[in-house]
């Protein structure tokens, strides 16, 4: 009789035990939430100076021709960027080429969003995770609205951030399946004058 | 193996695994909403890379040592923002059941709760992810025989606790 077999006899009635206490607990994250997240991990690694707790590929094709100013109006054509305030309260920002993330995280900011926006794969060193950071937490406040098309969109949620908590966004290009597009990786730091201005 | 079936393979390894992965994430950290996250992001990293973690010889092994292995580097990070108490150093645990829609037992948990991170570790992969030792130690990173002293003195203090009556029954 070997060791295993010897704790088995003596602990059955304590795994018994133990594990009866837990059988109320099952998981419930959806398969495709899974999945989701799984894709976001390897992004990740292809992104490796961007940390963040979400991360989607944008595998838009490169745009091409010029482009106008970045705009806080939805309903101006190609702006490199917009913000539009939706109906419910949420922020949709829509990416389409990599200028002004001052202009961006200014224009966050006053919409009620403290953000932290970087392009081409830097970071604001300055900036701090929140205090119990949470891939859960973070999919309250943002949300990855479209990718694989020329553009990124993401729709941020305000009235979920914590108190004290900003938003980071680091958006660069990246090569995925041999093709060149958008990628952004984000998350919840806290909104300080260093990280998110102000 | 194509995406599809790959897909599928998951699937069903996610369907089969799941419960007692987070069971035994939960009893190592000691707190629902954590291991849920931590899980998940395990599951998602075995996705991400379930080429090779399908030909592990304990997929469930990984996922959970990944998921621990989470928890340190969340912790570490966490650390220089705000102290974060081990569950065993705290004196007066909050029972279980008082939070609403708990479903576990909070004698036990409570009593799992108060051992050593370690011990907490061991119990959890032994008795509720069912490992042998080696397997055991091998996600822990420890020697077997370290494996089994843990689980001695858990099983011990858990039996103290949880089966005084029966102990005393036994007794000469």
């Amino acid at each position: 009789m070997n060791d295993d077999r010897l704790t088995t006899v003596h602990d059955d009635e304590l795994a018994t035990a133990v594990k009866g206490s837990l059988t109320g607990v099952h998981m419930n994250t959806p398969l495709e939430t899974i999945v989701g997240r799984g894709r976001a991990v390897r992004t990740r690694r292809r992104i490796p100076g961007l940390a963040g707790a979400l991360a989607v590929l944008a595998a838009a094709a490169l745009a091409v021709g010029v482009l106008l100013p970045a705009s806080h109006q939805a309903s101006m054509r190609l702006a490199a960027w917009t913000v539009a305030r939706q109906g419910d309260g949420t922020i949709k920002v829509t990416i389409r080429q990599l200028r002004d993330p001052a202009g961006l995280q200014h224009t966050l900011r006053a919409d009620g969003v403290p953000a932290s926006v970087t392009f081409f794969r830097t970071e604001n060193p300055a900036c701090r995770n929140i205090p119990k950071p949470s891939v859960r937490l973070t999919e309250k406040v943002i949300h990855p609205r479209e990718y694989g098309r020329s553009d990124v969109v993401i729709l941020l949620h305000p009235q979920a951030l914590p108190g004290g908590a900003g938003v980071f966004i680091g958006v660069g290009y990246d090569r995925l399946g041999g093709k060149k597009g958008l990628a952004f990786v984000a998350g919840l730091v806290q909104a300080t004058p260093r990280c998110t201005g102000g | 193996m194509g995406v599809g079936t790959q897909r599928l393979d998951f699937a069903e390894f996610y369907r089969r695994s799941r419960d007692e992965c987070l069971r035994t994430v939960l009893v190592s950290v000691g707190d629902q909403d954590t291991a849920q996250d931590l899980v998940a992001e395990a599951f998602a990293r075995a996705w991400a890379s379930w080429r090779t973690v399908s030909r592990h010889p304990a997929p469930a092994a990984w996922v959970v040592r990944t998921a621990l292995n989470a928890n340190i580097s969340r912790w570490r990070r966490r650390r220089r923002e705000v102290a974060v108490p081990d569950p065993a150093t705290v004196a007066d645990l909050p029972a279980m059941d008082d939070v609403p829609g708990s479903l576990i037992d909070s004698q036990i948990m409570t009593a799992v709760l108060r051992l050593p991170a370690r011990q907490r570790q061991v119990i959890a992969l032994r008795l509720v992810l069912d490992l042998d030792t080696g397997r055991t130690a091998e996600v822990l990173g420890i020697a077997p025989g370290t494996v089994g002293a843990h689980l001695a003195r858990a099983t011990a203090t858990l039996r103290g606790e949880l089966m005084p009556a029966r102990q005393q029954e036994t007794s000469p």
